[in-house]
């Protein structure tokens, strides 16, 4: 039975590929795990009604926004001038999703007519490893949602929690649920929550010893295996050739040192710098579970602290690295 | 750990010389650099220079490299905001250096591993007494562990 929100960005989805608007429509479908919504491209009006919309929708979406209209750019490198043809995708959106967006206009990815946003307000998704510690690390057989309550069985038998306790990290301070540009609104706005500080978890960690922040960047890095997804999935990650993908110069090594984790992280990190718009993708696919948030949003707290600036909120406002201005703050030049 | 041993680190400790790499603009601190080598200015032999057009055109992972392959400290310095060759190459490298400084002073690397500074090419004396205290402020670190590639 589809919820309220479902129904329409059903329609909504349905009316853009009967009139031809849009080439494909990019959600969420029901995946084949529970409580794990899988992505899904939607080119044929009789197919909408595999879209859904809940909290086991997880994944940023802007990504494939961005893939899908760049490589047909690219498949019409070789067309005549006067048959070239652009591709219009349209995306159900949340906050994150949204901003994702934002950023790629501001880098002049694609053009805004590209891009169909389908909003929709949102009030978090799951987070996988918060489910598997519910479950005990016990296969999830079966899960529901059941208003907000989450329900899973697994071979313990039947448990039941609020949803709250299962939200991503990135969800629980989220200041922008509902989408920051958007063509058609899926449903009424909520409001932000404001149950804890975003950059507590920023302030916390700095505030230990040197030695114990590195410690667990060293320990957390060693977790990485390199398998990329991080990368892969993130929207600001779109680079036609990654630095760690290249052999000349060689800036990441190819062999399994624990110091070619922490350089790869950290550069991967740093190119995040006022481009991380904290949807929490990069962590959810973590295989290994590597704790990238309280790393990521130190750069979103120098952001907001150094340039009052935050990531792909304002179409106007460029990128912190994308400009700058001569009072800039410089406390750590060194002036003997 | 024995008194012998403790002894014998305190000895090496004493003995050992940090490796500075120094990546420096082409327009004012090599300038610099080579104003403080023609008026005889003594400055500690650390530091290694590597010259580049711009501090706009260090790319932030020269410097993460550099303390990976084994720097005990890397200094950064260009032209003084405002006098830039190419206007504006150092209002946004700026902007990388501060992200970047406090990036590596979350994760724990040690403060003056990596110092920025500007430098213009008629401040020779300025350039010795800032290599002066750089190597004072990374030999009193000690040698880098931190990020370093050990080969086993």
């Amino acid at each position: 039975m589809p919820n309220n929100i479902e129904q329409k960005i059903r329609d909504e989805a349905r009316r853009l590929l009967t009139e031809k608007v849009v080439d494909v429509v990019v959600g969420y479908e029901e995946g084949t795990l529970p409580l794990l919504a899988a992505p899904c491209f939607i080119t044929a009006p009789e197919e909408v009604d595999r879209l859904i919309f809940d909290a086991s929708c997880k994944q940023n979406l802007a990504g494939y926004v961005h893939a899908l209209i760049i490589e047909h750019r690219k498949s019409q490198a070789r067309v005549k001038p006067e048959d070239k043809t652009e591709k219009t995708v349209a995306v159900i959106a949340r906050g994150c999703t949204s901003r994702s967006i934002v950023i790629h206009l501001q880098e002049r990815q694609y053009e805004r007519e590209n891009v169909v946003i389908i909003g929709v307000p949102c009030q978090g998704y799951i987070d996988k490893n918060k489910l598997s510690d519910k479950a005990s690390g016990k296969e999830i057989l079966a899960g529901k949602l059941d208003g907000d309550q989450v329900v899973i069985e697994t071979a313990a038998g039947e448990s039941r929690f609020p949803l709250e306790e299962v939200l991503a990290g990135s969800c629980l301070t989220c200041a922008w649920p509902n989408p920051v540009i958007s063509d058609f609104m899926a449903g009424e706005e909520v409001a932000p929550r404001t149950t804890e500080d975003e950059f507590a978890l920023v302030e916390r960690f700095a505030a230990q010893d040197e030695n114990q922040r590195w410690a667990y960047f060293e320990a957390e890095m060693n977790k990485c295996m390199r398998c990329y997804a991080c990368r892969n999935v993130c929207p600001s990650c779109y680079c036609p050739t990654c630095f760690a993908d290249q052999s000349q110069p060689e800036w990441v090594g190819a062999g399994i040192n624990p110091s070619d984790n922490q350089v790869f992280q950290i550069m991967r990190m740093f190119h995040m710098a006022g481009r991380c718009v904290d949807c929490g993708s990069c962590v959810e696919v973590c295989a290994e579970g590597v704790d990238l948030r309280t790393f990521l949003k130190k750069l979103d707290y120098d952001d907001l602290k150094l340039y009052d600036h935050r990531a792909g909120v304002d179409l106007e406002k460029p990128s912190p690295l994308a400009s700058f201005r001569e009072d800039d703050p410089e406390e750590f030049i060194l002036e003997p | 750990m024995s008194a012998e041993v403790a002894e014998k680190q305190k000895t090496t400790a004493t003995d050992w010389e940090p490796k500075i790499v120094a990546l420096v603009c082409n327009w004012c601190t090599y300038a610099g650099a080579d104003l403080a080598g023609i008026s005889r200015l003594q400055y500690p032999p650390n530091v290694r220079l590597i010259r580049l057009p711009c501090s706009g055109r260090i790319n932030p992972f020269y410097i993460v490299k550099a303390l990976q392959h084994g720097a005990d400290g890397v200094l950064v310095s260009g032209c003084h905001p405002g006098e830039c060759h190419y206007i504006s190459g150092n209002l946004s490298a700026r902007r990388k250096f501060a992200f970047l400084e406090n990036f590596l002073n979350y994760i724990g690397i040690e403060k003056d591993r990596t110092i920025f500074t500007w430098i213009s090419a008629s401040e020779g004396d300025k350039f010795a007494r800032v290599i002066e205290e750089v190597t004072a402020r990374v030999k009193a670190l000690g040698p880098a562990e931190k990020l370093v590639k050990k080969l086993s």
